[in-house]
C-alpha cells in the first residue's frame, strides 16, 4: 500500500484513466439503431471568441419559443442552457438533445455540426450565430438532406444566395439587409453628398458595408473611400490617418465590430477631436452585441444601421413578442429582447414549430412544411409577416435606428421603417453577381423598392410620413 | 540562411537584406507618390511620400511611437520573466486580460455607472483612473506570484514544461472570464478627462492627441523606472547577475528564489498595466488574450528575449512598422494593399529571425 | 533487461490489439466513432506524430505543424474545386495530390532552412510565427480561400476514397493505412544513417559540428520530413472534413495539437494517436458540465486536465506507461525519472 502511495502520481492518472476507458468503451460500442419515435433538436451558438456572449440569449431565445408554443417547461429561468422539458409538437416529444459551442471560425462550427448531428443524431438543428459558421454548415447542410437546419442569425449572404441547400431556411434578413435605409436617411436627413467607410477585412464586413454602400449609393451618394483594417488590429490609429478629415468629407460608416468598435472609434477622436454624431453612423456595432454599451455615450445622437429588430416599437405584435420572452426567461439578455440574438433564434424555433406541426411530426415532410411565411414580433408589413424568397431567405422589413439619450439613460430607437427588404437589394445581388468584398458592390445610382418609401418612426409608432 | 554554407551565400543575403531596408526606407521618404483620383499602381500610396506631405509622416511616426509605447509597456515584463527564469510566460495575455476587465469593474463601482455603459471622458479624474490601474496591477501581480509559486517554482530548467503549464493556465482563465466578466463582452476604461484632447505640436505643425502622449510617456516611464531599477539598486543587480548566471548567483549564497518571485511579480504587474493601458485605448474582450500574448512574443523576438534594450528595439520597431505599412503600403486601386499590414508585420518578424535568430540584442545561446 | 524485452513484448502485443481492433472498427463501433473519432484519430495523429518526430527525434518542438497541415489542405482545395471560393483550378485529383504533397514539401523545406539556426524556445517561437503568418495569409489573401475558407473538397476526393458524407468506412481504412505507413517511415528513419545524425545533433549540436555534421543541414531536413508527414495529414483532412478555413490553422489549432502532442508523449511516436485519441474524446464527451464553485464551461475542465498532465506527468500517457515499467523494473524502489527530459529541447 505504502508503494501505491509513494508513487501517487504514477496510480492516481492510470486509475483515472482506466476508469474513464470504461465509461467511453460503452459509449462506442452503442449501437445507434433507431430509438423510440422522438425528434431530436439541436441548438447551435457560440460560446468562446467575439460572440461568445451570445450563448445564453441564444439559447433563451429559441426554448422561449418552445415553452410557449409547444408545452416547453423551463428548467431554469436565469439560464436557458440548463435546457428544457415536455416539449411536443403534434404529438411527438421533441427533445432539446445539446447545444452546439462555436467560436465564430467554420472549423470548430463544423466539428460541432457533426458533434450535433452525428453524435448526438439530432435530426435539426437551429443555428448558427455567425457569418462564416453558416457558409461551413450550409456547405455540411447539402450533404445531409435529411436533416433539417433554420439559421439562427447569421449574417452571411452565401448560404442562401449562392449555397441554398433545400433544407436549410433563415427566417431573418441578412447582413446587408439589415442595413437597408440607412443610407437614404444619411443622405436626406443628414444631407450625406459623400462618405467614408471603414469595414472589418472579412466577410460580415463586407456583407454589412455591402448593405450601406448600395443603399447610400442608389440615391446618389458616393462613396469616397474605403478604409478595410484587418481583423485583429489593435491599434487604429494609421487606418483612420487614411480616412478623410471630418471637414473633407460628409460622414464616415462604421463597419466594426468586436473590441474594434471601440477602439477605432477612439482613434479617430484622438485624431480628429470630439466625435460629431451627426457625421457618424455605425451599422449594427453601435447599439448591439456587446460594444454598444461601449461606444453609445460617445455617439448620443448617431444614426445605426439596424438588426430587423424594433427596440421600442409599440405594436401589438411586438409588445406580444416581448411578453412571450419575459413571460419564460425575464430578464435574458439584460431585458433587450429586441437584440436580433434573441429575436431571430425565437423565430427560426418558431418557423420550426410551425413546420413541424404541419408535417404532422414526419420529418420526412419537414423540409416541404416548413412555413413560407412567419408571423414575426417586429414585423409590420403584409400583416405582420416576413415571408421566405425562393432560396428560403426571408424578405424582411427592415429599422434604422437612433441612439439617444433620454436624462441619464442611453438607448436606442427606431427611426425608420422600411418594408419588405429582400436579399437581392432590388436586383444588385445576385447568384453570379461578384460576392461583397472590398470594392464590391461598386457604387451606382439605382432604384431601389423601397427608395423614397420609407416611414418615419416616432416615439415606437409608425407614421405616415416618409423620411425627406 | 543556411549559415554555414558558403561566404558568397552569406554575403548575398546580407546584401539583399540592407537593400530591401534601403529600398523601403528610400520608397517612405521619396519615391511614393499620392494616390490620384482613379487607379496607382505600386508607387502610389495614401499620402505619397515623406518628401511631397511631411506632415502624414510625422503623424505616422507619432502614432508608431505611441502604440510602442504601450507595447512595450506589455512586452517588458515579458521579457523580463523570460530573461531571469527562462519562462515563456504564456498566461501574459491573460494577465493583460484580466487586469484590464478588474480595472473596468474598479473604474464603474468608482464613477457610479450605470448599466455597464461607458464613461464619458468629462466624468473621469485622474484618481478614477489612477486607482482601477493600481488595483489592476496589484491583484494581478497577486495573482502571478502566486502562479509563479505553485506551478512554476518546483520544475526550474525545464522551459517547455513550464512553457505548457502556462498555456494551460491560460486555458483555464480565458474560459473563467467568460464565465465571470460578462460573457467576455467589450468593456473599456476612460481616460481622464482631461487626456481627451488635441494639443497643437508647434515644431510639427499639426494637433495630436494628449491621450496618445501619455500612453507615450508611460511607456517611457515604466523603461526609465525599469531601468534605474536594474541598473541602479541591489535587486536589479541580482536580478541582472541571474539573467546572466543563474547557477553562480545562486552559488554565491545569493536568495536567487525571492528575485525570481519579485521579477514575476513586477512582471505580472506590467502586463496588468499594459490591460488597463490597452483597455482605455480600445475596448477588452475574450479573445484578446490570444492576442496580446502574440504581440508581447513577437516584440520580445525581434528585439530578444531577456533584454531591456531589446524590448524597447522590439517594441519600436513593430510599433513603427505596422503604423508605417498601414499608411504606406501601396494603395493601387481599392482592392491593395494597405489591409495586408499585419501579414507584412509578420514576414518581417520572420525575417529578423532569419538573420538573427536570438534576435537583434539578445545573446546568442 | 528481462523486463525491457517484456516491455516490448507487451507493447507488440498491444498494438497487435489496436490494429486488429483498428480495422475490424467498422464492424465493431458505431457509426459515429468510426467517422468520426477513429478516423480524425489518425489523421491527427498523423500531424501530431510529424511534430513529435521533431522533437523526439530532432529536439526541436515545432509548432508550425499545423500550418504546413493547412498549406497542403488550402492547396488541395483550390486545385481540385470546380466551383465556389479559391482559385477553382478543377485539376485532377491525382495530380492535385501530388502537387500539394511537393508544395508544402517545399514550404517546409523554406521555413526549415530559416529557423535552422535557432534551437529550444526560440525555435518555437518562430514555428509559431510562420503559423500567424498562414493563418492571416489564408484569410486576407481572398483568392487563395479568405475567412470562409475553401468547401466541397471531398466531393472530388478520387474515387477509392469516395466521399466521406456517404461512405465514411473508405476514408477510415485510407487514414488507416496512412497512419501506419507513417508510424513505419518514421521509425525507419530512425534507424537510418541520417535519423542517427539528428539524434546526435538533438543532443549534443556542438560536437556534431565539430565531427564535420552540418547541424543546420540536418535541421532544415527533419523539417521538410516532417512538413511531408503533415501535408499528408492535411489531405486526409479536407477528405474528412470537406472543407478547410483559415481558422483550422489558427491560434486555436495550433494550441490544439500541441496539447495532443504533449497529452501522449512528446518523447514517442505512439505518443501522437494515444493523444489525438484522448484529446477527441475528452472534447466530446466532457460537456454540459457545470463546474460548482468556479463556473466556466467544458473549455475550464479541458484546461485542468492538460494542467493535470503537464505537472504529473510530463511525457504524457505514454511516459506514464514508460514510468509504469520503470517502476517494475526496480521493483517499486528508487526515484522516478522521467524517460526523457523535458527540460531544454535542445541547448539554448
Amino acid at each position: 500500500m505504502s508503494r501505491l502511495k509513494r508513487h501517487w502520481k504514477l496510480v492516481l492518472p492510470l486509475g483515472v484513466l482506466a476508469l474513464a476507458a470504461s465509461v467511453v468503451a460503452t459509449a462506442s460500442l452503442a449501437a445507434s439503431g433507431a430509438k423510440a419515435k422522438e425528434v431530436r433538436v439541436a441548438i447551435m451558438t457560440d460560446c468562446k471568441g467575439t460572440f461568445g456572449f451570445g450563448y445564453e440569449p441564444d439559447i433563451g431565445g429559441a426554448l422561449a419559443a418552445f415553452a410557449q408554443y409547444s408545452g416547453g417547461k423551463v428548467k431554469n429561468a436565469k439560464k436557458p442552457s440548463a435546457g428544457m422539458t415536455g416539449i411536443t409538437i403534434a404529438g411527438v416529444p421533441v427533445r432539446i438533445v445539446g447545444f452546439g459551442c462555436g467560436d465564430d471560425t467554420a472549423a470548430t462550427a463544423i466539428k460541432e455540426t457533426k458533434r450535433l448531428m452525428e453524435q448526438l443524431r439530432a435530426d435539426v438543428m437551429i443555428g448558427p450565430l455567425s457569418g462564416d459558421e453558416a457558409v461551413a454548415v450550409a456547405n455540411y447542410a447539402k450533404g445531409k438532406p435529411s436533416k433539417t437546419f433554420v439559421i439562427g442569425t447569421a449574417g452571411s449572404q452565401d448560404p442562401t444566395l449562392q449555397i441554398a441547400p433545400k433544407n436549410m431556411f433563415r427566417y431573418h434578413g441578412d447582413g446587408a439587409q439589415w442595413n437597408a435605409g440607412i443610407g437614404e436617411i444619411a443622405f436626406k436627413r443628414l444631407g450625406w453628398r459623400n462618405a467614408a467607410i471603414v469595414m472589418d477585412d472579412y466577410s460580415f464586413g463586407w456583407t454589412s458595408a455591402a448593405g450601406i454602400i448600395a443603399d447610400f449609393c442608389a440615391i446618389g451618394g458616393k462613396i469616397t473611400k474605403r478604409v478595410f483594417p484587418p481583423l485583429n488590429t489593435t491599434d487604429y490609429a494609421s487606418f483612420v490617418q487614411q480616412l478623410p478629415a471630418p471637414d473633407s468629407v460628409d460622414g464616415y460608416f462604421w463597419v466594426v465590430g468586436g473590441t474594434g468598435t471601440a477602439a477605432s472609434l477612439t482613434a479617430f477622436e484622438q485624431t480628429y477631436g470630439r466625435i460629431d454624431p451627426k457625421q457618424h453612423i455605425g451599422n449594427l456595432f453601435f447599439a448591439f452585441l456587446g460594444a454598444d454599451k461601449v461606444v453609445a455615450p460617445k455617439v448620443v445622437g448617431s444614426y445605426v444601421g439596424g438588426f430587423g429588430t424594433g427596440p421600442g416599437l409599440k405594436t401589438k405584435q411586438a409588445k406580444a413578442y416581448e411578453a412571450v420572452v419575459a413571460k419564460h426567461y425575464p430578464g435574458l439578455n439584460g431585458g433587450n429582447y429586441a437584440d436580433g440574438f434573441v429575436y431571430n433564434y425565437y423565430n427560426a424555433a418558431w418557423g420550426f414549430i410551425q413546420g413541424l406541426t404541419k408535417a404532422n411530426g414526419d420529418l420526412s415532410k419537414l423540409a416541404a412544411s416548413m412555413p413560407r411565411t412567419l408571423k414575426s414580433g417586429y414585423e409590420v408589413s403584409d400583416a405582420g409577416v416576413v415571408k421566405l424568397d425562393a432560396n428560403r431567405q426571408a424578405v424582411q422589413d427592415q429599422f434604422p435606428l437612433q441612439i439617444v439619450k433620454n436624462g441619464d439613460a442611453i438607448s436606442t430607437v427606431v427611426v425608420g421603417y422600411v418594408p419588405n427588404v429582400d436579399q437581392s437589394f432590388g436586383g444588385l445581388f445576385t447568384k453570379s453577381s461578384p460576392p461583397p468584398g472590398r470594392t464590391q458592390p461598386a457604387c451606382v445610382k439605382k432604384k431601389l423598392p423601397w427608395q423614397g418609401k420609407i416611414k418615419v418612426v416616432r416615439n415606437g409608432v409608425i407614421t405616415n410620413a416618409v423620411i425627406k | 540562411m543556411t549559415g554555414t554554407l558558403h561566404r558568397p551565400l552569406q554575403l548575398a543575403a546580407r546584401g539583399l537584406l540592407v537593400g530591401g531596408i534601403a529600398f523601403v526606407l528610400l520608397y517612405v521618404l521619396v519615391i511614393a507618390d499620392p494616390s490620384p483620383d482613379i487607379g496607382g499602381n505600386w508607387r502610389t500610396t495614401t499620402f505619397g511620400s515623406a518628401f511631397d506631405d511631411w506632415q502624414s509622416f510625422a503623424r505616422t511616426l507619432l502614432n508608431g511611437l505611441t502604440f510602442a509605447g504601450l507595447l512595450f509597456i506589455v512586452a517588458s515584463g515579458f521579457s523580463l520573466i523570460f530573461g531571469l527564469m527562462r519562462v515563456v510566460n504564456m498566461a501574459h495575455g491573460s494577465f493583460f486580460l484580466v487586469g484590464g476587465y478588474l480595472a473596468y469593474e474598479v473604474q464603474q463601482e468608482m464613477t457610479g455607472a450605470e448599466g455597464g455603459f461607458g464613461i464619458l471622458g468629462e466624468e473621469v479624474n485622474t484618481w478614477e483612473w489612477v486607482l482601477p490601474a493600481l488595483v489592476a496591477a496589484g491583484v494581478i501581480a497577486v495573482v502571478g506570484l502566486g502562479v509563479q509559486q505553485v506551478f512554476l517554482r518546483w520544475n526550474q530548467g525545464q522551459e517547455l514544461r513550464q512553457a505548457l503549464i502556462t498555456i494551460a493556465i491560460s486555458v483555464i482563465v480565458a474560459d473563467q472570464v467568460i464565465a465571470h466578466f460578462n460573457g467576455g463582452i467589450a468593456s473599456s476604461v476612460t481616460w481622464p478627462g482631461w487626456s481627451n484632447r488635441l494639443i497643437s505640436l508647434p515644431l510639427l505643425g499639426f494637433d495630436y492627441s494628449l491621450a496618445r502622449l501619455v500612453v507615450l510617456t508611460l511607456g517611457v516611464s515604466v523603461g526609465v523606472a525599469l531601468w534605474t531599477w536594474l541598473y541602479r539598486t541591489r535587486t536589479g543587480m541580482v536580478i541582472r547577475a541571474g539573467v546572466d548566471d543563474r547557477q553562480m548567483t545562486s552559488a554565491l549564497g545569493i536568495n536567487i528564489q525571492l528575485t525570481f518571485a519579485i521579477a514575476f511579480l513586477v512582471g505580472s504587474a506590467l502586463a496588468a498595466v499594459g490591460g488597463v493601458v490597452g483597455a482605455s485605448q480600445g475596448s477588452v474582450a475574450a479573445g484578446q488574450d490570444g492576442q496580446w500574448l502574440l504581440n508581447s512574443l513577437v516584440v520580445v523576438i525581434i528585439g530578444g528575449l531577456g533584454s531591456l534594450l531589446g524590448a524597447v528595439a522590439g517594441s519600436l520597431l513593430y510599433g513603427l512598422v505596422f503604423s508605417f505599412s498601414a499608411v504606406y503600403l501601396p494603395t493601387t486601386g481599392d482592392n491593395c494593399c494597405t489591409q495586408y499590414s499585419i501579414v507584412f508585420t509578420f514576414i518581417l518578424l520572420a525575417l529578423v529571425l532569419a538573420f538573427r535568430p536570438q534576435g537583434l540584442f539578445g545573446r546568442a545561446g | 533487461m528481462r523486463v525491457d524485452s517484456a516491455k516490448r513484448l507487451t507493447e507488440r502485443a498491444l498494438a497487435a490489439i489496436a490494429i486488429a481492433l483498428a480495422v475490424s472498427g467498422p464492424f465493431i463501433f458505431n457509426e459515429y466513432w468510426v467517422g468520426f473519432i477513429l478516423t480524425q484519430t489518425f489523421l491527427l495523429g498523423i500531424a501530431a506524430a510529424s511534430l513529435i518526430f521533431l522533437s523526439a527525434y530532432g529536439g526541436m518542438v515545432s509548432l508550425a505543424q499545423v500550418a504546413l497541415y493547412g498549406i497542403a489542405g488550402f492547396a488541395l482545395g483550390n486545385m481540385v474545386t470546380t466551383e465556389g471560393k479559391g482559385l477553382i483550378l478543377g485539376w485532377n485529383p491525382w495530380l492535385s495530390i501530388v502537387l500539394a504533397i511537393l508544395i508544402t514539401t517545399l514550404v517546409g523545406f523554406v521555413f526549415g532552412a530559416i529557423s535552422s539556426r535557432s534551437a529550444g524556445i526560440y525555435f518555437l517561437m518562430i514555428t509559431l510565427t510562420y503559423s500567424v503568418i498562414a493563418n492571416y495569409f489564408f484569410g486576407q489573401v481572398t483568392v487563395v480561400s479568405g475567412f470562409s475558407g475553401i468547401s466541397g473538397i471531398d466531393l472530388r476526393a478520387p474515387s477509392f476514397v469516395g466521399a466521406e458524407a456517404e461512405d465514411p468506412t473508405r476514408l477510415y481504412y485510407v487514414a488507416l493505412v496512412v497512419a501506419v505507413l507513417v508510424y513505419a517511415l518514421l521509425r525507419f528513419v530512425r534507424r537510418t544513417p541520417f535519423g542517427l545524425a539528428l539524434q546526435g545533433v538533438r543532443d549534443e549540436p556542438v560536437r556534431m559540428a565539430s565531427l564535420g555534421f552540418s547541424v543546420p543541414l540536418h535541421r532544415t531536413l527533419a523539417f521538410t520530413l516532417a512538413a511531408f508527414v503533415a501535408s499528408l495529414a492535411g489531405i486526409l483532412y479536407v477528405w474528412w472534413n470537406g472543407q478547410i478555413d483559415p481558422a483550422t490553422i489558427g491560434l486555436q489549432g495550433t494550441i490544439d495539437l500541441l496539447i495532443i502532442a504533449v497529452l501522449g508523449g512528446l518523447g514517442r511516436l505512439e505518443g501522437a494517436w494515444i493523444g489525438a485519441f484522448f484529446f477527441i474524446v475528452i472534447n466530446n464527451y466532457v460537456r454540459d458540465v457545470e463546474l460548482p464553485l468556479v463556473g466556466g464551461s467544458f473549455n475550464t475542465i479541458i484546461g485542468l486536465v492538460f494542467l493535470a498532465i503537464v505537472v504529473l506527468s510530463p511525457d504524457g500517457l505514454s511516459g506514464l506507461w514508460d514510468r509504469a515499467w520503470g517502476l517494475i523494473r526496480r521493483g517499486g524502489a528508487g526515484p522516478d525519472r522521467p524517460a526523457v527530459a523535458t527540460g531544454t529541447a535542445g541547448p539554448a
